[in-house]
């Protein structure tokens, strides 16, 4: 003990550091590469910075790399001023000899855009989120015009394309660490052993085991970054609150739902809740009769009480859902009339309809836990039960996972408990997959609903940037939805996280991955 | 007679390892999947380096000079890739061993200093209280489950009193650098500032899983040692000694310690595999990076190559042991040529 | 109390009842075979005494607290786990399970090894010679790290760890038998009943065999506290039986994760399997003395 006490500068020492228990192994240390979220958490704010972020609080799009943008007007041209004296990790495996310029922003982008770029196909070639939303056709180019200013060029005006640069996954690589490994000839380190400008830098990685990193002493954005953080790689999710009650991880991901209550009751730990970017909800298939009349949809609306719902299936972790939008979306829409519980105009507008009593329809309910509905088969049992009191009957349908995606895709069902979770902040990721007609291939569309009008709504909200401009028409798409209620949006979840009570500035970023940058522990 | 002795084992040792490296190459045929690919541990391999490898390990010859090869390549330090971590397995198997023997180790010594002196206790004190007394202690000791002894203890010293960390081996704060393997050296011969800090934490991080298997070992080497000292105790020379004179105190100094301990020395050798085999569950329940947990979940990922590597290592570890307390016994003792039995 | 040397001349216990009348004068082994019994009960008639089906699952009934509790009900006396299983039903078939199949893997792995160990000690030469040290070298290795190493091999599952066990248990078997054989073979009568002309078969059958059962009593008991170790240790350990099957090793993993709110989870399961060992032991330990009082009288 007296060998520890020796030192001036031991006292913060081996104890200045924290460890976060994760739930999984990162596939690799690039966000690129994997829409996983253990992979995101791992790297994404960790490692790197992207060109823009969003603000957690507010949601807004603020500079990252880059110091300022213009949009020029026609929607098609994005300038990226980048910041200088952005300095790259040192590391014992790569010394930078230069700071971040554009070379690094082109390299990143056209890594995956471009399918002959030299390390496309390094790490196996699949950057799923860019692909899923067809980017690189988006794009038309990235323009160097000088070494502090990059120029993008789009094929068609695409508003969401800031939030797209601001998600997890466009994190920003060292091109001249790159052009080192390639003289090497070892490319495929780039992903392994990564290099970013981020607060840490990764420093080791023992698979199922740990991930170390090491404070990055020239940060460009701030000091405040402890001198050590670990992953420690925990799958269970009651040995992660263990961990947490002795001690031995500072924050935990995933807690169980049955393990919040241990957590709110004890004065050493803190439980952090948020309303996450998802929805949880009851797609009819409008395709299919009776389900094709909006009147049937909203008496079997009507039939059901979603407050018994969310206290009984999300244990109160969930918030009630009015729209698709959860409140932490800008575009969210506070006034929305909701559905309310009417068992009575219910029955009523079921026989106007020529539905008789003792009809039969079908819930298809998911067999797995997801944020959004973490119990799809208990409440199916539970609108059963609602139904049957309006003259419904109802059969519960279930198949394993990947069968069930594949049966639903096909339109096999009455209805289903379904639902979504967003990558990024941008109203658009949920408007668009959920409903328009083109998602109804793609296997999103579980309400094989099709609307040209909604469609158009959807397409004009794009091409406008002002955020004003963009509501007035997510809105009258709002207005759509209730009054043809092709779904029926039942609860936004809550997205916990718990840590020590002396770990201050850790807080749930509903838009993306956790960042420990400014993390202190007391 | 001596020296015939030691061949004599010295052989079966052999014999026994050879068969153990045999059984350890047909499980590169035995496992589901190719071969080629479960002996190097290499998957998605394209044609022309599988042809290279055939020939490398003699695949395009005999079994015999496969096997041949297959050993030559353990001698090299060629023990093949994970399928999990693409790692060499030689590699994982000398991090994660030491984990596991240092543990193993500090179990046994301690059973040793707890189970011997009360064998003994209880051993002279045969048909009265205190005897009793160990014996219940000793059977409720080594009834337990120990998953579940180590879960207990768990909960309660690390939940409900919150003394003790539950898992790992150190806080992992700290980064202590590799050298033999066992922690406690490792940081002794690091030049760590915080050296103190890290034997702290590592010290801490012994005591639940070695209380664990020390309480179940030290049960047991309790019952060995006391049935022993209870034999020699009724034996006829014993007797005799008392009827010549002899005080209780030097009976036992001449004659008690030693007739009692020799014959079950290679007993304990056996007990250090069984802590060796109940080190591998405590390590699964305080997530203690050993050879145990590694081959365990190298099991449930179906990781081939690594089963058969980490399987022949822990083999040939607890056959080594188990040989070399048995000829320790004899050389300290050779006019006992009897093998003693595992009854108490 | 009466010496029970005075009437040996017209009290002649036969060996089998000696032994009980030793063994009975312990409480403790007393005890223990009662308890021993009421789990042998268990066995025979689990399905006739567990109120519920210990797979059925109630949504509504989500880790119920025991009876005991304020928020309890006798409906579940023990509580319900996280899925809404009675945890009482669950308990008496995993008891079911974890002893029913090591009494099963400790038959057939006693009659293997009889066989092999008669075997072994009745024949002589250098192949019989290299097997049983080969024998002798594997009984060094502990039962639950053959047992791993076949599930290793095999692949998991209750099947595969079930034959992991049994094979893991006859090395031991093996050797004990054959020590035995042995040093009867050597014994004066088997030397007369050979010279009268019997052959091998008849002289295991007839001569050695009635002199090993107390040899395999203690066997069995030894090897049945092994074998429920070590089938709930690989249930534990996601090994062995699988989940949703009540075993007591898998009921401890599962209820891991609910240790917080439901401390019964983990502490009846292996409770249970404590009493089954301990059981099992105390009795054990109680016919071995019992065998040397016998011998020494």
């Amino acid at each position: 003990m007296l060998m520890g006490c020796s030192d001036a500068d031991d006292t913060a020492g081996p104890l200045d550091g924290v460890i976060y228990c994760s739930e999984g192994d990162p596939i690799s240390f690039n966000p690129q590469l994997d829409t996983s979220g253990t992979t995101s958490d791992a790297s994404s704010h960790q490692i790197y910075d992207r060109l823009i972020n969003f603000d957690p609080l507010s949601g807004q799009i603020v500079p990252g790399l880059a110091s300022s943008w213009l949009v020029s007007k026609d929607g098609l041209t994005y300038t990226f001023q980048l910041r200088r004296g952005v300095k790259f990790h040192q590391t014992p495996y790569f010394s930078p000899n230069r700071t971040f310029n554009a070379d690094d922003v082109i390299f990143s982008i056209d890594r995956w855009r471009l399918p002959d770029h030299p390390y496309h196909e390094v790490s196996g070639g699949q950057y799923p989120y860019f692909s899923s939303l067809g980017l690189s056709n988006v794009i038309a180019d990235v323009k160097r015009i000088n070494g502090y200013r990059v120029e993008l060029t789009l094929k068609q005006p695409d508003s969401s394309f800031l939030a797209n640069l601001a998600t997890d996954f466009a994190a920003i690589l060292s091109a001249e660490y790159a052009q080192q490994l390639t003289q090497a000839e070892q490319q495929n380190r780039i992903d392994m052993f990564p290099i970013g400008t981020g607060p840490f830098k990764f420093e080791k990685y023992k698979k199922a085991r740990f991930i170390r990193y090491l404070k990055h002493d020239n940060y460009w954005q701030h000091d405040l970054a402890v001198e050590r953080l670990i992953f420690d790689i925990t799958p269970s999710s009651s040995q992660r609150l263990a961990k947490l009650m002795t001690g031995e991880c500072d924050a935990i991901a995933f807690p169980a739902h049955t393990e919040l209550d241990t957590i709110r009751e004890r004065a050493d730990l803190k439980l952090d809740e948020k309303p996450g970017l998802n929805v949880g909800f009851w797609a009819f298939n409008t395709s299919k009769p009776p389900f094709d009349n909006p009147k049937v949809r909203r008496a079997l609306a009507m039939a059901i009480d979603k407050n018994t719902l969310i206290e009984g299936i999300y244990l109160g972790s969930a918030v009630n859902a009015k729209g698709l939008l959860p409140e932490s979306s800008w575009a969210y829409q506070a006034d929305l009339n909701d559905v309310n519980y009417n068992p009575v105009m219910a029955r009523q507008l079921l026989l106007e309809s020529g539905i008789e009593d003792g009809f039969t329809m079908n819930i298809w309910a998911m067999p797995v836990e997801r944020a959004y509905n973490p119990n799809a088969r208990k409440m199916a049992e539970l609108m059963q039960n609602y139904l049957n009191q309006v003259g419904i009957q109802v059969n519960i349908i279930s198949y394993e996972w990947t069968a069930f995606r594949e049966r639903l895709k096909d339109g096999l069902h009455d209805s289903v408990l379904i639902g979504w979770s967003a990558d990024n902040g941008d109203p658009d990721n949920f408007y668009r997959p959920l409903l328009t007609c083109s998602a109804i291939e793609s296997g999103t569309n579980r309400a094989m609903w099709c609307s040209p009008e909604y469609d158009a709504l959807i397409d004009q909200a794009l091409t406008y940037t002002e955020i004003e401009q963009r509501n007035h028409y997510y809105r009258l798409a709002n207005k759509l939805i209730a009054d043809e209620v092709p779904l029926v949006p039942i609860a936004h979840a809550y997205r916990y996280r718990a840590h020590r009570q002396n770990l201050e500035g850790l807080l749930i970023n509903p838009f993306g991955a956790i960042r420990f940058g400014d993390v202190q522990k007391q | 007679m001596m020296l015939a002795h030691v061949i004599r084992k010295f052989n079966l040792l052999i014999l026994t390892l050879l068969v153990l490296s045999i059984l350890s190459f047909m499980l590169v045929y035995l496992f589901p999947g190719d071969p080629l690919v479960n002996l190097t541990g290499l998957e998605d391999i394209d044609q022309e380096t599988y042809q290279r490898l055939t020939v490398l390990h003699g695949f395009d010859k005999s079994y015999f000079h496969q096997y041949w090869y297959y050993i030559r390549g353990l001698f090299d330090g060629e023990w093949g890739l994970s399928f999990s971590s693409g790692l060499p397995l030689a590699n994982e198997i000398a991090q994660t061993l030491p984990a596991s023997i240092e543990l193993s180790a500090y179990a046994l010594i301690l059973s040793l200093l707890i189970g011997v002196p009360l064998g003994f206790v209880a051993g002279f004190q045969h048909h009265k209280t205190t005897d009793y007394g160990l014996l219940t202690a000793s059977v409720v000791a080594y009834s337990m489950p120990i998953f579940w002894l180590s879960l207990i203890l768990i909960l309660v010293f690390s939940l409900q009193l919150g003394w003790l960390p539950l898992s790992g081996r150190i806080s992992l704060l700290f980064d202590i650098p590799h050298h033999t393997g066992f922690i406690l050296i490792d940081i002794f011969f690091s030049d760590l500032s915080y050296k103190g800090a890290a034997a702290k934490s590592a010290f801490y991080h012994l005591i639940m899983p070695t209380a664990s298997l020390t309480i179940v070992t030290a049960a047991i080497i309790f019952r060995l040692t006391r049935r022993s000292v209870i034999e020699v105790m009724s034996s006829t020379y014993v007797q005799a000694a008392y009827t010549r004179g002899l005080s209780g105190f030097q009976v036992v100094m001449r004659h008690g310690v030693r007739n009692a301990l020799v014959p079950i020395i290679p007993l304990f050798g056996m007990q250090f595999a069984v802590l060796l085999t109940n080190a591998m569950i405590v390590e699964v329940v305080f997530s203690w990076p050993g050879i145990g947990s590694w081959l365990i979940q190298a099991i449930n990922q179906r990781d081939y190559p690594a089963i058969r590597a980490g399987m022949l290592a822990v083999s040939t570890l607890v056959i080594m042991l188990t040989v070399a307390t048995d000829l320790l016994a004899k050389l300290i003792n050779p006019a006992q040529m009897g093998t003693a039995h595992a009854e108490s | 109390m009466p010496n029970l040397d005075l009437y040996q001349e017209e009290f002649h216990p036969s060996p089998l009842v000696h032994t009980w009348l030793e063994f009975r004068k312990s409480h403790i082994a007393v005890l223990g075979l009662w308890l021993l019994a009421f789990f042998i009960v268990l066995v025979i008639l689990g399905p006739l005494i567990a109120p519920f089906d210990p797979l059925l699952q109630n949504p509504n009934a989500f880790l119920v607290q025991p009876a005991w509790d304020a928020s309890g009900s006798i409906r579940y006396l023990f509580g319900t786990d996280s899925l809404g299983r009675d945890l009482l039903s669950r308990l008496i078939y995993g008891c079911r399970m974890t002893l029913g199949i090591s009494l099963l893997l400790v038959v057939i792995s006693m009659l293997i090894g009889i066989a092999l160990g008669a075997i072994a000690g009745m024949t002589r030469g250098v192949r019989s010679s290299v097997l049983n040290h080969l024998l002798d070298s594997l009984m060094a290795v502990p039962t639950l790290l053959i047992a791993i190493v076949i599930v290793g091999i095999l692949g998991i599952g209750l099947v595969n760890s079930m034959w992991a066990i049994c094979l893991a248990l006859v090395p031991q078997v093996v050797h004990n038998t054959r020590e035995v054989v042995r040093a009867e073979m050597q014994k004066e009568y088997v030397l007369a009943s050979k010279l009268d002309g019997a052959k091998k078969f008849h002289l295991f059958f007839y001569c050695v065999l009635p002199n090993m059962y107390e040899m395999l009593v203690v066997q069995g008991t030894m090897a049945l506290s092994i074998a429920i170790l070590d089938i709930s240790a690989l249930g534990f350990l996601g090994l062995g039986a699988q989940p949703p099957s009540p075993e007591l090793g898998v009921m401890l993993s599962e209820g891991l994760r609910e240790a917080y709110k439901s401390p019964w989870l983990i502490a009846l399961p292996g409770s249970a399997i404590f009493l089954m060992v301990l059981a099992v032991n105390v009795v054990g330990d109680g016919l071995r003395s019992a065998l040397r009082n016998r011998l020494q009288n």
